[in-house]
């Protein structure tokens, strides 16, 4: 599903973001990204949703080769991937519904469509009953919950998430796992950065560790 | 495809509804930039017209250095008729000429008496044709003239006709620069404006790009926004131009030396009055989309 052969990443001078990077990840795995900050994390990711093009190498998204790709051709790219990050980056100004249904409007998506399809994505993280409500009256927890279903309503086919845990407590990030477990076991591939060591401790799976751009780690888990 | 018409309509009428303070500040910007874009329209339009209805006053009067025989007024009248620009010509005999300047006198006609019939010269008043009420024209006129008659002096506000004719020049070319700029800046400041009211939406666009929005599907609203935002522009610096036309410029104008009685100012026309409004539209489009392509980025 995603391959990186060689992907180097410069933001001009010598010091590279990521270095000579080559992995595979295969349809629905869920792989933890982990490392330091500045380790490279958020430039994989980016790259990946074609945010950053890479300096040199290739990279490959359900065998498409992202590496060079027209600026035309992107936004269908991201209709197949889905993002969460940790500011959550919802409309502030716009209700609930309105945050999850962005995405299928931005798709072209038929009206009847996506008021059932939002209506479903909000059922699954559990918050069906705050249609009306606008984020910032809202606590973190479901905030974030409402980004996760903006990214699962358009059943992309790769979920990418940077840190999302990373403004929320330990019970509620466990609640968010179980949504990003969920949305695993429906096929989607799940690709988690994160620094928070206790997620694997307690989902283990396989995880990916960057150092200075490097890959220095490919672990499987001991039992899933 | 009705539908994304719909959601397009939706998405703008909301955007504005949602940012009503920027989207104010974009339509009166763009009411005053219009505005004053036609306000000197009119004025330039006016002058010219004003000028237009002085030159149809326009003679060439030719006075005579000697008397001419009964006979030769009827041959210069015709050789003078032949003239190309001339439409009609008439002699006024020294006689007619005083019966005239006694007749402008009225009361104080008797200062006259006593003076003798041959001060006044005799004279032929030309008038010309329309194409001729011009410094060219009548110039050429003037040489043929002075071919065929001794002229002791001829009188057609020459050096006037001058004067004004620089001055229409001079005013139509401060028209063309200071409407160019005037357009220009305007331009500028809508699409400064409408900078503005994207960078205040800026996460909006960036959560567009990110689930999958293309680049028609992200600008076509605010593009939308920007033509609404014209079209209220237009109909208000029409509005506003209408009030003024009638309450202040009219009434000023009227009122100045310039003015014969007989002149009515010129408003637009209703073509150039949907030119105006639709200019409105073109420059909301056209700030948009001058903005849209520094704030969105794929």
């Amino acid at each position: 599903m995603i391959q990186l052969y060689n992907v180097t990443k410069k933001y001009g001078g010598d010091s590279a973001a990521v270095r000579d990077l080559t992995l595979q990840i295969t349809k629905g795995e869920f792989v933890y990204l982990t490392g330091a900050s500045g380790a490279g994390k958020t430039t994989l990711l980016r790259m990946l949703y074609s945010a950053e093009k890479p300096t040199r190498g290739q990279i490959l998204i359900n065998r498409q080769n992202i590496s060079r790709i027209r600026s035309c051709q992107v936004p269908y790219l991201r209709r197949k991937i889905g993002v969460v990050f940790q500011d959550f980056k919802l409309l502030q100004s716009r209700t609930v519904y309105e945050n999850v249904a962005f995405a299928l409007e931005a798709q072209g998506k038929k009206r009847f469509e996506v008021s059932k399809k939002v209506y479903q994505a909000l059922k699954e993280v559990g918050l069906e009953h705050r249609l009306q409500r606008k984020p910032l009256e809202l606590s973190g927890g479901e905030q974030q919950r409402i980004a996760i279903a903006r990214a699962l309503v358009v059943d992309p086919l790769i979920l990418l998430a940077d840190e999302p845990s990373g403004n929320l407590d330990q019970d509620v990030t466990f609640e968010i796992m179980d949504l990003f477990k969920q949305a695993n076991a429906r096929g989607t591939t799940v690709l988690l950065a994160t620094h928070n060591h206790s997620l694997n401790e307690r989902f283990p799976r396989r995880v990916l560790t960057l150092d200075q751009g490097k890959l220095i780690g490919d672990q499987q888990p001991l039992h899933v | 495809m009705l539908d994304k018409i719909r959601y397009f309509i939706l998405r703008a009428l909301r955007n504005m509804r949602q940012w009503p303070f920027l989207c104010s500040a974009s339509i009166l910007t763009m009411a005053i930039a219009l505005a004053t874009v036609a306000t000197f329209f009119l004025v330039v339009v006016n002058i010219e017209q004003l000028a237009l209805r002085w030159t149809q006053e326009i003679q060439v009067v030719a006075y005579l250095q000697k008397t001419p025989s009964r006979n030769n007024i009827t041959l210069f009248t015709k050789q003078l008729n032949s003239i190309p620009g001339v439409e009609s010509v008439t002699y006024i005999s020294q006689n007619d000429a005083m019966k005239r300047f006694k007749k402008h006198l009225g009361e104080d006609a008797s200062l006259l008496e006593g003076v003798s019939r041959d001060l006044l010269p005799a004279s032929f008043e030309l008038e010309l044709s329309a194409a001729f009420r011009n410094q060219q024209g009548i110039s050429t006129v003037i040489e043929r003239l002075e071919n065929i008659i001794e002229v002791d002096d001829l009188r057609y506000g020459q050096k006037w006709l001058e004067r004004f004719n620089n001055f229409v020049q001079m005013l139509r070319f401060i028209g063309v620069v200071l409407g160019g700029f005037f357009l220009f800046a305007a331009l500028f400041i809508v699409s400064n404006t409408i900078k503005l009211t994207l960078y205040a939406r800026r996460d909006e666009l960036e959560i567009m790009a990110l689930v999958g929005a293309t680049m028609r599907f992200i600008k076509i609203p605010f593009m939308l926004e920007g033509a609404i935002q014209g079209l209220l522009g237009g109909l208000l610096s029409l509005g506003f131009l209408t009030l003024s036309f009638v309450f202040v410029i009219s009434r000023s104008l009227n009122s100045f030396w310039l003015t014969p009685s007989s002149f009515d100012l010129l408003f637009l026309t209703l073509n150039q009055q949907i030119i105006l409004v639709l200019s409105g539209v073109v420059l909301g489009v056209l700030g948009s989309l001058s903005s849209l392509r520094r704030f969105v980025r794929i």
